[in-house]
């Protein structure tokens, strides 16, 4: 009751404010209308009011909360909504990514094609390297089963699909990965071609490979990037793991990835 | 090993576990002698006739950059006179 018998003029107080926005008059009349806004009512206004300064007060301070309040909410909805459309763009695009990205055509160690599509609806762990590598290959392939027998002990999660991609497409033939892949884990599918296939699909996972001189035995070691990738059901790069991390550090890992995982294709 | 085509064929599991163990073997002994390979000789021939020629290579080089990195971590290694002139 008292707010509405106030508002009228609290308003009208508001319109004052207008002469401050123009640039104008930098004395005189802005100054005037900002000193009667701010300072204590003059006697006449006290007068015209018949009110003391107290109620005065607390009006504008509310109103000016209610106009803050007012603008606050538009802005979060405005925003909300921006993040909404935002989202909604970023679905798209990783749907597109899962249909057309990171494609590839290659034989697994049983001499079968495979491709991409193959995986879909599995979580995959994929480590680049050759089967000539003289620590490291071994090393994070140890490493990558531990942490998919890990999961595997785990009921209610979905199995893992390890897979192994040969950076030495000239050595690592069908036969020399069925040999590799035996001594890791009965689940683990080496994956090899041509070196144009293999090409493509180190392009498509960002892997550097280049092959050393050879020496007298025609052996030769390959420098390639070193990680562990992890693809969601959709068939979408989701993470990667160094050297540095512990099998139970990409458990934990994993184990987030699955949990918040919500699919993009139908 | 057998030989194929392209040349020796990869080591297995089995093959890859007796070349490190060898490995092993030889730098636990220049450990205990300081970098002394006359000391460590019978170790070294084992390790060569366990590991391709490749790998005795890339693992010389991997202890040279270990023994490298414990020192630039002690902080004992020095700026040559050269570098600090130039």
């Amino acid at each position: 009751m008292l707010l509405l018998a106030r508002a009228p003029k609290a308003w009208h107080r508001l319109f004052q404010l207008k002469p401050l926005a123009l640039p104008g008059t930098p004395g005189g009349k802005a100054q005037h209308v900002r000193y009667q806004l701010f300072s204590t009512p003059s006697p006449a206004e006290t007068g015209r009011q018949g009110q003391p300064q107290g109620p005065g007060l607390r009006t504008r301070l509310l109103v000016t909360a209610l106009i803050g309040a007012g603008l606050g909410g538009a802005w979060l909805a405005v925003r909300a909504e921006k993040e909404r459309w935002q989202q909604q763009q970023r679905t798209e695009a990783l749907r597109q990514a899962a249909v057309g990205q990171g494609d590839f055509s290659l034989l697994d160690h049983r001499g079968q094609v495979r491709c991409k599509a193959d995986f879909r609806g599995q979580w995959v762990l994929l480590y680049f390297g050759f089967t000539h590598c003289p620590d490291i290959c071994p090393d994070e392939l140890e490493k990558l089963v531990q942490v998919v027998r890990q999961l595997e002990a785990e009921p209610g999660l979905p199995p893992v699909q390890p897979l192994f991609i040969t950076v030495d497409p000239e050595r690592d033939t069908v036969a020399a990965m069925a040999r590799y892949v035996q001594d890791f884990h009965p689940r683990l599918l080496g994956l090899t071609g041509s070196a144009e296939q293999i090409a493509q699909v180190s392009r498509s996972y960002r892997v550097y490979y280049s092959a050393g001189p050879k020496d007298e035995d025609q052996d030769y070691i390959v420098d390639h990037s070193i990680a562990i990738y992890l693809l969601s059901p959709d068939g979408l790069f989701t993470d990667y793991y160094s050297r540095a991390r512990s099998a139970e550090q990409i458990s934990d890992s994993v184990r987030r990835h699955m949990a918040a995982f919500r699919s993009v294709l139908c | 090993m057998d030989l194929s085509p392209l040349g020796m064929a990869a080591p297995s599991m089995k093959e890859r576990q007796a070349c490190w163990g060898a490995r092993d073997e030889y730098w636990k002994c220049l450990d205990e002698n300081t970098e002394d390979a006359s000391k460590c000789k019978k170790l070294r021939s084992s390790f060569e006739s366990s590991c391709p020629q490749q790998w005795i290579k890339y693992f010389d080089k991997r202890r040279d950059y270990l023994k490298f990195k414990e020192k630039f971590e002690a902080g004992d290694f020095q700026p040559s006179k050269m570098t600090a002139k130039s």
